[in-house]
């Protein structure tokens, strides 16, 4: 029942985003053990952005990338032609599935994607224009 | 030798534009009509024709070759002259079309993006944080496959800051 009652306290301070010593100690009823409303507060508080940073992470979310990796090829020949100079990008995208469904033990996938220049260009001129947006944002 | 440069005429155009297959066994049957051949001969002919510049481009042949090697089979030195002419004329096109059907593993066809921000959640009523989505639609063997996945926005600089010097890369190579 205490540790039912301590989840159900701190869940609520997460959930609100108090910061303040005085909005959480105003939380405690009127005859708590002042020492230990104190002790708890202080506690708390130390422990509140680790907290909502680990709520934000298990957040629900579409696949998060985690990370990426590339290397670029040069194709020298193929059964339609037998001497070529075309280079080619091959990129690693590791991808996790939604933490908030996996869990303790979080589902990793790799995807390999290949490119040509003119894909590469065409996904620099998105991830441009996807830049630019967000300046905008940002300065308004 | 007017009804050889018609005829070659129709061959390259077939092989410029592998597709318009229809445009060409029409452009064919009313060849033979015109010059009053039977289809059926001329198909094999013109099987037999096609071999030399597949073969050509797969060994990468440079037009005296394959001049040489239509001598060799049996065709007029004007004939083959003319053929290997129209060849080199036509090589870049026929090379490019070659290189293009090369092998592509998961290849990147398209990509989509939104961006937004979280604003709350059962664990936090405020949140405030910006994610970028991106769909991309790859392409596996002949099926369109959609990957969704999300990134910060450090990832994302990341991610742009990487894709430039891929493009840096792959322009020291060509």
């Amino acid at each position: 029942q205490l540790v039912s009652a301590l989840h159900n306290l701190t869940r609520h301070i997460v959930y609100r985003g108090l910061t303040r010593a005085e909005d959480i100690l105003s939380l405690f009823p009127e005859n708590f053990h002042q020492n230990l409303k104190n002790l708890l507060t202080k506690i708390i508080l130390e422990n509140i952005s680790a907290w909502r940073n680990e709520a934000q992470a298990s957040q629900i979310s579409l696949p998060r990338l985690l990370d990426m990796d590339w290397r670029v090829d040069i194709k020298t020949s193929s059964d339609s032609i037998s001497r070529m100079a075309v280079p080619t990008c091959l990129l690693q995208l590791k991808i996790q599935e939604d933490v908030a469904l996996c869990g303790d033990s979080p589902v990793v996938s790799a995807l390999t994607l290949e490119l040509s220049k003119e894909t590469l260009d065409t996904l620099l001129e998105g991830l441009g224009r996807i830049r630019d947006q967000l300046s905008a944002v940002a300065n308004k | 030798s007017q009804q050889f440069s018609a005829l070659t005429e129709v061959l390259f155009r077939f092989l410029t534009e592998p597709k318009e297959v229809e445009r060409f066994l029409t452009q064919l049957s009313d060849f033979a009509t015109m010059n009053k051949i039977s289809l059926g001969p001329l198909k094999n002919i013109v099987k037999s024709i096609l071999l030399v510049p597949n073969g050509a481009l797969k060994r990468n042949l440079s037009p005296e070759q394959v001049r040489a090697d239509f001598i060799a089979l049996g065709l007029s030195e004007e004939k083959a002259s003319y053929f290997a002419e129209q060849w080199k004329v036509n090589a870049p096109t026929l090379t490019r079309l070659a290189v293009g059907q090369t092998l592509m593993i998961n290849q990147l066809v398209d990509m989509e993006w939104k961006f937004g921000v979280t604003a709350g959640s059962s664990e936090l009523e405020k949140v405030g944080s910006i994610f970028l989505q991106l769909k991309l639609v790859i392409k596996k063997g002949s099926q369109m496959e959609n990957v969704y996945v999300e990134l910060t926005l450090p990832q994302f600089y990341s991610f742009l800051h990487e894709m430039e010097r891929v493009k840096t890369s792959l322009e020291s190579f060509s």
